[in-house]
């Protein structure tokens, strides 16, 4: 159970963190070329006009454009994986949403990376790292913009551009829409008025960023959950069998004395359902110990103790319960309580 | 404790039981009738093997016979199904182990409070009810005490107010003396007999110690499957046994004959007759 909830609130953690750009990007909707729903393994690239596009789209209040990739962040130490996006100057959606120092938006020859990253690597402002090929001073650190895989790093567009060879090219456009206005209905108005883009609102491009990964580490989770399942199973299961054999005899006076089976199945049930009790409490005592020493240590790997969690768990350990209670219980069924007459 | 026994008389008829089939087939009681009035002690004693459980648990409601009729009052037991047999035991019957056999876990109230609560009555009830029988059998300071501490004598007595605490019928128990020490063991049994005169209760135990012939209004005697005549019976001078003269070891010593259980009995008498052949029956 311990297990499970830990994976649990890993999991939970990291999709939480996996779309924090995304929803801390500032944007009502995210415009990208059709077809591309979601950041991770992807590349998008529209004509460069399309900005405009979408700004004329009625329900848009502004639209800025950025540029991505996922490219290695080169410090003196390591290379990190990174979302690398090209910010314009002006950007007003985007950018950093918490800087720990220095500026949100890079100029030309700057770049803003996260700053666990830099902590890790021993980079500080003023630094070069080198991103896309390029070397950029390090201007600004933004916080919580790492995952459990990689981080995001903000370089100009202009360095971006200079990168892919010019090219009157973007990657997403990311609109604000009117006060008042729904963001899904705005980016299906965007899909219909600009052609070869698909719009999503942040909530929808987030959660299919969510399920890409979730798709990609279910099998992996299903194993890790299963392997959680039996352990508790067993643990629970053998822990019930051994108290209920070590009171065999106990069981029998109790039969002979004139106590129904249902009685003696519901005390094992009992005893059952008092360990997965335990083993949930300690489980999430443990998962909500780690959530806090884990961020202190400057750990990426952010824990979240969810409900669905929890229900999940919960549930898991009442059939965990039942399950172990079957065994003791018939073992109880077979007890004769004339045998307690023959010693 | 109520005088609860207007019409329990315990009514054996021509019982038997037998186990297997064939081949295999096991006889360990044949063909056994007995009655037992309320109040009435009766000792029922046997050599290993002889049915004495067999014969225990048939009139405990925990076995039913192959053949003839148990009735307790006007309800034949034998003919019970299976799952009125627990509120019956539950109800008419106290039972009285051999190794006590009390809960370890719970307390001594625990233990005979749960035997009220299994009856149906509610917890504090049964608390209350409990605490009385115990302070009636002297257990008053022990309430609170785990089986694990108290004494042999103790272990017995809670396990009788366990017995009484459903204000029972009848009680059987099953070689009551066998882990304590002579006096204890006397102590015991005539608290056993001080209840079936004083509640009028019946009372049937099963036992290999004669010594404790003296509290019994009757004593029979089991071997093979069915009662034989006492008159028949002696006492091994030096384990207390009670041995069939027929196949008993025999010995004479002063004029007089011994009868024994076994040759290490006769071997372990000859070492110092004399304080052997005090008091004894021959």
């Amino acid at each position: 159970m311990m297990l499970v909830l830990a994976l649990d609130a890993v999991m939970t953690g990291a999709e939480k963190r996996l779309t924090a750009y995304i929803d801390n990007s500032g944007a009502d909707v995210w415009v990208a070329q059709s077809g591309v729903r979601n950041l991770h393994m992807v590349s998008s690239w529209m004509p460069a006009s399309v900005t405009g596009e979408v700004e004329d789209v009625p329900g848009v209040d502004s639209a800025i454009p950025v540029m991505y990739l996922t490219a290695p962040v080169d410090t003196k130490n390591e290379q990190s994986l990174a979302y690398v996006i090209g910010l314009p100057e002006d950007a007003a959606s985007g950018k950093p949403w918490r800087v720990a120092e220095g500026r949100a938006v890079p100029e030309p020859g700057e770049a803003v990376i996260d700053s666990a990253v830099a902590e890790r690597s021993g980079i500080k402002l003023g630094d070069k790292v080198k991103i896309l090929g390029q070397k950029l001073e390090v201007t600004g650190l933004a916080d919580g913009t790492s995952t459990l895989t990689n981080s995001v790093a903000f370089i100009s567009m202009e360095d971006f551009e200079r990168v892919r060879g010019g090219g009157q090219v973007v990657s997403f456009v990311l609109a604000k829409v009117e006060r008042g206005r729904s963001p899904g209905a705005v980016a299906q108005r965007i899909e219909e008025d600009v052609g070869g883009v698909t719009a999503q609102s942040r909530q929808e491009f987030a959660e299919q960023e969510r399920r890409l990964v979730n798709d990609m580490a279910g099998d992996l989770l299903a194993i890790m959950n299963l392997a959680g399942f039996m352990t508790g199973l067993a643990v629970v299961a053998l822990t019930v069998y051994t108290a209920t054999l070590a009171r065999r005899s106990e069981y029998g006076v109790l039969k002979a004395l004139g106590a129904r089976n249902s009685r003696l199945y519901g005390v094992v049930l009992a005893q059952a359902l008092y360990s997965v009790a335990l083993g949930f409490a300690v489980g999430l005592a443990f998962t909500l110990l780690l959530s806090a020493i884990v961020p202190a240590l400057g750990s990426n790997l952010p824990l979240q103790v969810g409900v669905a969690s929890l229900l999940k768990v919960g549930s898991a350990s009442l059939v965990i319960a039942a399950l172990a209670a079957v065994l003791p219980i018939r073992q109880i069924a077979g007890l004769d309580p004339a045998a307690v007459f023959r010693g | 404790m109520n005088d609860s026994t207007n019409d329990s008389t315990l009514r054996v008829e021509h019982v038997s039981k037998r186990f297997g089939s064939g081949e295999t087939e096991v006889v360990a009681v044949r063909d056994v009738s007995l009655s037992v009035a309320p109040g009435e002690v009766v000792l029922i004693m046997g050599p290993s093997g002889s049915g004495k459980s067999t014969l225990l648990s048939m009139l405990g409601a925990l076995l039913k016979p192959t053949e003839g009729q148990i009735r307790l009052g006007d309800e034949v037991l034998s003919a019970l199904s299976e799952n009125r047999l627990p509120t019956v035991r539950l109800r008419r019957f106290g039972f009285i182990f051999q190794g006590f056999n009390l809960l370890s876990a719970l307390t001594v109230l625990e233990n005979v409070a749960l035997v009220a609560q299994l009856a149906g009555a509610k917890r504090g009830e049964a608390r209350r009810r409990a605490a009385t029988i115990l302070g009636e059998l002297g257990l008053a300071e022990r309430l609170d005490f785990l089986p694990e501490k108290l004494s042999g004598g103790e272990k017995q007595r809670v396990a009788i107010a366990r017995a009484l605490i459903n204000d029972p019928a009848l009680i059987l128990a099953d070689e009551p003396t066998a882990n304590l020490d002579s006096s204890i063991g006397h102590e015991v049994m005539r608290l056993l007999r001080n209840i079936a005169k004083e509640q009028n209760r019946s009372v049937i135990i099963v036992s290999h110690d004669a010594r404790i012939k003296d509290i019994a209004d009757r004593v029979l005697w089991l071997e093979d499957g069915r009662f034989k005549d006492m008159v028949a019976m002696a006492t091994d001078p030096v384990c207390g046994m009670a041995v069939e003269r027929e196949k008993a070891v025999v010995a004479q010593w002063n004029g007089r004959t011994f009868y024994f259980c076994s040759r290490g009995c006769r071997n372990e008498f000859f070492e110092d007759p004399a304080s052997f052949a005090d008091g004894d029956d021959g």
